[in-house]
């Protein structure tokens, strides 16, 4: 058989073409990686169904004027001493004593109760089987129950369903503040959050995975543990 | 003389520059990996804010960006605009009809986030009307971008 003699490919230009490449990536294309901080905004106002009313030491009122200045419940405050007024909003009370009356309750929830009202909106929901209300209560419950279930107490206390952070922006509130406020309320609800998680020995919560069905569930709980309710005030035109 | 014609005729060897591609090659696939694209060519500065809590967004392709800054072109003004895609906008309702159209086939509003890109010394009423015309519409998931710090 006669070998064929095949030409040597000329590579002289390889350099050439991916030096094109390398060109065009290092144009088209930035380092900076991405992050920021997660958020829903509140429902449409005619959305809302049964909008309940929120008594004062549910709320968690933070206002900032023009100039920066940051007031809680009207009294002026560093941005440095925030985190611990928002810290003791969720935890002051926590043990079913009020320690302080300007923050919100924590009701005991036991396993007792949960099935008693598990029962009574089964029951509703078998006489209005489309009553979405009804429904997302149900799941609240049984939710609740499932917490029960985690602690040897059979009960947990919950803080006020209805306890509220309100934000109040003026139009010159610049936005370095506003993310400085809603990351320091991100962090408080993070290290509580981390804290349920030491207790109940489930790890560090940041590696909770929302894809798998027990990190989903253990996150659930966790909203309900600690909930993260914000809202902000309309801005005056 | 005959030495002098001697060094004359002795040519320097040439560089071998086989290895070339192969180095071009390693820096582009670094490039390649290490960045990523570009969203839009942007017309107002931000100068993001930064926050201890940020986490690294994911699944970039599926979240609209919404930029809010001073305009880098004089002939804009000094005031803060917004800038969707590759336009700056005058009427805050633009950015209903942006969200809208953004959302993929099969894809409710409600699952798409929007990232707020916003320098950090524009006025909370400018952010605050585009919240507004995002609630509007039920796009109820925003980002608010921020640089990580530890």
């Amino acid at each position: 058989m006669a070998k064929r003699n095949i030409g040597e490919i000329n590579a002289g230009s390889m350099a050439d073409i991916a030096f094109l490449l390398l060109i065009f990536f290092l144009v088209t294309t930035t380092m900076e990686v991405d992050a920021g901080i997660a958020r829903n905004l509140p429902l449409k106002q005619d959305r809302i169904i049964d909008i309940p009313p929120v008594t004062e030491p549910d709320v968690l009122e933070i206002s900032v004027n023009s100039k920066d200045e940051l007031f809680v419940e009207d009294q002026r405050i560093q941005i440095s001493e925030l985190e611990e007024v928002s810290r003791s909003f969720y935890t002051i009370n926590a043990n079913g004593i009020v320690v302080d009356p300007t923050m919100p309750e924590h009701d005991l929830i036991s396993l007792a109760q949960c099935q008693q009202k598990i029962n009574y909106f089964q029951h509703e929901l078998s006489l209005h089987p489309h009553n979405k209300i009804m429904a997302r209560k149900l799941q609240k419950w049984e939710q609740k129950k499932s917490i029960c279930q985690l602690y040897s107490s059979q009960s947990f206390y919950e803080i006020s369903t209805m306890a509220i952070v309100k934000i109040d922006n003026q139009a010159n509130t610049s936005f370095g503040i506003y993310i400085q406020i809603q990351n320091i309320l991100k962090k408080v609800v993070n290290d509580l959050r981390q804290e349920k998680c030491t207790e109940l020995g489930w790890g560090n919560y940041h590696e909770l995975n929302e894809h798998t069905k027990q990190g989903k569930e253990r996150l659930k709980q966790l909203r309900i543990l600690v909930p993260e309710r914000i809202i902000e005030s309309k801005i005056e035109q | 003389m005959g030495r002098f014609n001697q060094s004359k005729q002795k040519s320097i060897p040439a560089v071998n520059t086989s290895a070339l591609p192969d180095i071009i090659f390693m820096l582009l696939f670094f490039f390649m990996v290490a960045t990523t694209m570009k969203e839009v060519n942007l017309q107002v500065d931000i100068e993001k804010p930064t926050a201890d809590q940020a986490v690294a967004l994911e699944d970039k392709d599926n979240i609209d960006f919404l930029y809010i800054g001073f305009p880098t072109n004089a002939e804009h003004g000094t005031e803060p605009r917004i800038q969707l895609d590759d336009m700056l906008i005058n009427d805050y309702h633009a950015i209903q009809e942006w969200k809208r159209s953004s959302i993929p086939q099969g894809r409710s509003i409600l699952e798409v986030p929007t990232s707020f890109k916003v320098h950090k010394d524009v006025g909370m009423r400018t952010v605050s009307l585009a919240k507004e015309e995002l609630r509007e519409i039920d796009a109820l998931k925003i980002i608010y971008s921020a640089d990580k710090t530890e």
